[in-house]
């Protein structure tokens, strides 16, 4: 497949080759191994010699079309699909730190990505420091000796703050270390890994990317272009003599996703790349009626306050306009002044569903604190941006006025 | 023109204008986007792929990051 379409085109056809009897969808091979007619063959796929698959842990081909669709779409070098968004995140990470290394996150995260870097990768002698992601200055100050990476979110979920990432790319690099942006709540379709200045680009393809929720799924993309010949990265020397560009890929898909197993189903793989045939469609919609609903509860006067980039006066407004060319996601918090106001509201909701997802067709809301944030102590949830009376919206595709008067209803 | 590829000896009609990215295509060399290049024992830059010339004798290898299993 030519590389040289544009972005809605590459939607449909990135990545496809034709398929069996002129089939025009991927096919699904659900196989978790693959047969080869002599061990000379077996022998040339096993030392890269022959492009091939051996198990599906490692690679398969309908997941191998989603992953060439998806490196497209951001431009990178390569792709590596994985079973979750959580798996791509750990993936990418543990490609990189070793004991002993740290991590400069950003503070406003979603909350399985700080237990993620608190917690789990605390507990192996990787030390996380989170900084606010605009604070620029902040973040210079916070690199040291031991830091090798710099993680975003490129609109923090559900604080959503919109970080400078062109500018914090900068300060990785001059720092000489990579620039992982998390861009599920964007996707390449509002900026891509390039326009954004990530050396690698994860998403949750269970969101916007697959469209329906109805699957789980994530994605590392390689853009190719970070500099791994570095003494801060002397563990990737034997694939950056080996793959050169694919130094990153190569290491991320022969060692740590190859041990660590955290591979997609090929019946997800087919699935999220039906769903992000229709993603600028998709998106553009959420993205109107996020902003439709976003104004009807700024002047709703039971509302305290709402938070979306694409408000006027939000503080965020003007960076997401420059990164995002005018549209703002679909991602909306609000607040009516307490918990018990917020339960009320939820449960009052008809067509809005409540429930731990987002970029979801349908429209979805949440209570974080009592919910995905739960675990958290008071200050880190202020960290999050997660307040007693926050309720998250990820606002679907449906027609906008049926959004609004559900929640006009709900809120009188 | 005698080259080696991939540990084979391989026999392709003369022409001093055969690149690497011309050979790719020549092998039909699946997926080409992710196929790294060693010619001589020396691993190509991508960039390189369309103004490296082929010349007799020379011993490549083509290595793939993707499937495989180690």
């Amino acid at each position: 497949m030519a590389n040289h379409f544009r972005f809605s085109t590459l939607l449909v056809h990135g990545g496809l080759e034709p398929g069996p009897a002129g089939a025009t969808t991927v096919p699904i091979v659900q196989s978790s191994s693959f047969a080869y007619d002599t061990a000379e063959g077996l022998e040339d796929v096993f030392r890269g010699r022959q492009m091939g698959q051996v198990y599906t842990r490692i690679g398969n081909p309908t997941t191998e079309s989603l992953e060439r669709r998806l490196a497209l779409l951001d431009g990178g070098v390569a792709a590596l699909a994985t079973s979750s968004g959580m798996a791509a995140i750990t993936t990418a990470v543990m490609t990189i730190v070793r004991a002993g290394d740290e991590i400069l996150s950003s503070s406003s995260l979603f909350g399985g990505t700080f237990s993620l870097f608190r917690d789990t990768l605390g507990n192996f002698g990787i030390t996380t420091r989170f900084v606010d992601p605009l604070d620029l200055e902040g973040v210079r100050n916070a690199i040291n000796e031991r830091t090798r990476l710099l993680f975003v979110e490129s609109i923090g979920n559900p604080k959503l703050d919109v970080p400078d990432l062109p500018a914090l790319a900068k300060i990785a690099h001059d720092a000489g270390l990579p620039f992982l942006v998390d861009a599920t709540v964007t996707t390449p379709y509002l900026a891509t890994g390039g326009e954004l200045g990530a050396d690698i680009i994860i998403h949750s393809t269970s969101k916007y990317l697959n469209g329906t929720g109805n699957s789980i799924g994530g994605v590392i993309i390689d853009r190719g272009v970070f500099d791994w010949n570095s003494p801060l990265f002397p563990h990737f020397q034997p694939f950056y003599k080996k793959y050169r560009s694919f130094a990153f890929s190569a290491r991320a898909r022969k060692l740590i996703h190859k041990d660590v197993g955290g591979c997609p189903a090929p019946l997800n793989s087919f699935l999220m790349t039906e769903g992000i045939q229709t993603l600028a469609l998709r998106m553009e919609r959420h993205c109107s009626n996020a902003l439709a609903l976003a104004r009807f509860l700024k002047s709703h006067p039971k509302v305290s306050w709402v938070k979306y980039p694409g408000l006027e006066d939000s503080p965020d407004h003007e960076v997401a306009k420059r990164l995002y060319g005018g549209r703002y996601g679909g991602l909306i918090t609000f607040g009516t002044g307490d918990k018990p106001s917020a339960f009320r509201i939820i449960n009052s909701l008809k067509l809005a569903r409540n429930l731990a997802n987002i970029g979801d067709a349908k429209t979805l809301v949440i209570h974080p604190a009592s919910t995905i944030c739960c675990d958290y102590s008071t200050e880190e949830k202020a960290l999050m941006g997660v307040t007693e009376d926050l309720i998250r919206i990820s606002v679907g595709i449906e027609d906008p006025q049926d959004i609004i008067d559900d929640f006009k209803q709900a809120l009188e | 023109m005698t080259i080696t590829v991939n540990g084979k000896k391989t026999d392709l009609p003369e022409n001093s204008g055969r690149t690497i990215d011309s050979l790719l295509a020549e092998l039909d060399v699946s997926q080409p986007l992710y196929v790294t290049v060693e010619l001589n024992g020396e691993i190509l830059e991508r960039n390189a792929f369309d103004a490296t010339l082929v010349a007799t004798g020379d011993t490549i290898e083509f290595l793939y990051f993707m499937g495989g299993g180690c």
